[in-house]
């Protein structure tokens, strides 16, 4: 640790004031090409590009990951919470602004995209994907704008690894833990262990 | 890793609530029903949520800083880059927490304010040194280890928002944990010189993986409001046994004593005795332990750990040396970073 390291700083006037947060964002990712879009988390930007520079740091090199979509926070409209699933209604009609739609299957689940709908306000986009995609299977549907979304996929920018990357996932040290772990334990008790490993914790 | 919050905070009983509302909410618990951002929830059960939801954001974020100083220090480029990646994870789940304790209505800012000058806390268990790369073996092992305990059973709480969080979350920790597990068999199948280093780390962390659990619990823990609206599922007395049956025996095979020690206020130890008790008892199917010692436990909590005003100080020079990043972000400003 240097010295300038154990510096103690005095902050009067430079300790975050409690300004209003920047821009909140939600983010979706694929992981397979055609896949749907699915809820990944959240983060702060000031504007769409940091946002999806942001996006594509912290939530694209995760998992398999063939792109990202975010919107604004403020964007997303959701239908009420359903205690049980909701069922659909019976409105109709693909006038206006292109929506896409993401349905919650129990709460505590993810959102996921479940396909679009044209329609002139959010109301009548809720109501037009309720009466698509609400199959009594589902408590939970979300509408954002397509023009407030912005997605990327590895064909413009990179999103996914071009090294190997096994070294950022449990599965990468399957191999050389049980095989270290044999030099301690016997195959029996190993093989104990690991479906402990499996059943109560991962 | 990730300090996962056990809140220890008194929550008031739901004076002034509607007592209609509060029943439903009560029954929708009760019916293992999740909790939306919408929903209607008692004042009581989301402040109890934030405080547990920031102290958490805050662990993670503070968890980076021992691990971060070893980067540099990493024995070999795999380690290196998994150390690397497994920090940008701590990092990037506290930015996750901290937006479900957004959404539950304090600004990033003051939480971010409120940590740097000690008004909010963190885990315990980052109040410790690191002081060789056996320490990060441990942090990465019983640490994460005891984290990921803890944090499958806040998966299955009742806060829909923190429990989608900590499912991602615990995808990553499955990752920290392995590696953790890869590097201490190294260690352990390594030079007499290795071994010795990596005993010295698991005694002043064992202790340390004990107490991660919070204090011994109160007799009613399940009728307070953490355990009744489903804040916590599991009793901190029971997550720490379930702790012990996994690890003790791991660590006796890979040839560690388990050791009960005395430690110097810098947090190195300066005795140590084997613990007699950690011996497997038949008939229960658990592991015994000499409980750690809670009044060094109470003594970290209040400020006066070997790292507490280590970790903040480092906290306050990082939140400085971002200062220009910031300002060119999100002010447009050009300014130059501080002299090196």
């Amino acid at each position: 640790m240097s010295k300038r390291r154990q510096q103690t700083y005095e902050f009067a006037d430079e300790l975050p004031t409690g300004k209003p947060d920047d821009t909140h964002w939600v983010v979706y990712t694929r992981k397979k090409r055609d896949g749907p879009a699915r809820w990944a988390g959240y983060l702060d930007a000031v504007d769409v590009e940091l946002a999806m520079q942001y996006a594509r740091e912290h939530y694209g090199l995760d998992e398999a990951c063939t792109g990202i979509l975010i919107h604004p926070h403020d964007a997303l409209h959701d239908c009420e919470y359903g205690i049980d699933p909701i069922e659909g209604g019976d409105a109709t009609g693909d006038d206006g602004e292109s929506w896409i739609v993401f349905t919650q299957r129990r709460r505590g689940m993810i959102h996921i995209e479940a396909g679009v709908v044209r329609a002139p306000d959010a109301d009548t986009a809720l109501a037009r994907a309720r009466a698509i995609h609400a199959d009594g299977r589902i408590t939970n549907i979300r509408v954002v704008r397509t023009a407030d979304c912005t997605e990327v996929h590895p064909d413009d920018v990179p999103l996914w690894r071009d090294h190997d990357m096994t070294y950022k996932f449990a599965r990468g040290y399957s191999k050389g833990v049980r095989s270290k772990w044999s030099n301690f334990r016997s195959d029996e008790d190993l093989e104990r262990y690991r479906r402990g490993d499996i059943k109560e914790h991962f | 890793m990730s300090g996962a919050a056990n809140p220890v905070q008194p929550l008031c009983p739901c004076e002034g609530e509607d007592p209609d509302k509060l029943a439903e909410f009560e029954q929708r618990i009760t019916d293992g029903v999740h909790i939306e951002p919408g929903d209607w929830m008692p004042e009581a059960y989301r402040m109890g949520m934030l405080g547990m939801a920031e102290h958490h954001a805050n662990s993670e974020i503070i968890g980076a800083l021992p691990e971060g100083e070893w980067i540099t220090r990493a024995p070999s480029l795999r380690r290196k880059l998994a150390l690397t990646a497994k920090v940008q994870d701590e990092v990037g789940h506290g930015q996750m927490l901290y937006r479900v304790s957004q959404e539950l209505g304090k600004s990033r800012d003051d939480m971010l304010r409120d940590l740097i000058t000690g008004k909010t806390k963190y885990h315990n268990c980052f109040n410790y040194p690191a002081p060789t790369w056996g320490d990060i073996a441990m942090i990465q092992w019983l640490i994460d280890g005891a984290a990921i305990m803890n944090q499958k059973t806040l998966a299955d709480g009742a806060y829909g928002p923190y429990v989608r969080t900590m499912n991602r979350i615990n995808m990553e920790e499955a990752f920290h944990f392995k590696s953790g597990e890869d590097m201490v068999l190294t260690l352990m199948s390594g030079t007499r010189k290795q071994k010795k280093m990596t005993q010295e780390a698991f005694d002043r962390w064992w202790s340390v993986s004990l107490m991660f659990f919070g204090p011994h619990d109160k007799p009613d823990a399940e009728q307070r409001p953490a355990m009744r609206w489903r804040m916590k599922i599991e009793r901190n007395d029971s997550l720490r046994q379930r702790f012990v049956n996994r690890f003790a025996p791991a660590a006796k095979d890979l040839g560690f004593t388990i050791n009960v020690c005395e430690k110097d206020d810098r947090g190195f130890v300066t005795s140590v005795r084997e613990d007699e008790q950690c011996v497997l008892d038949t008939d229960t199917g658990n592991w015994g332990f000499t409980d750690p010692d809670w009044n060094e436990f109470f003594r970290v909590i209040r400020g006066n750990g070997p790292c507490n005003a280590h970790r903040l100080d480092l906290r306050r020079f990082s939140y400085e040396q971002g200062r220009w990043v910031r300002n060119a972000i999100a002010k447009g400003g050009t300014t130059t970073p501080p002299a090196a």
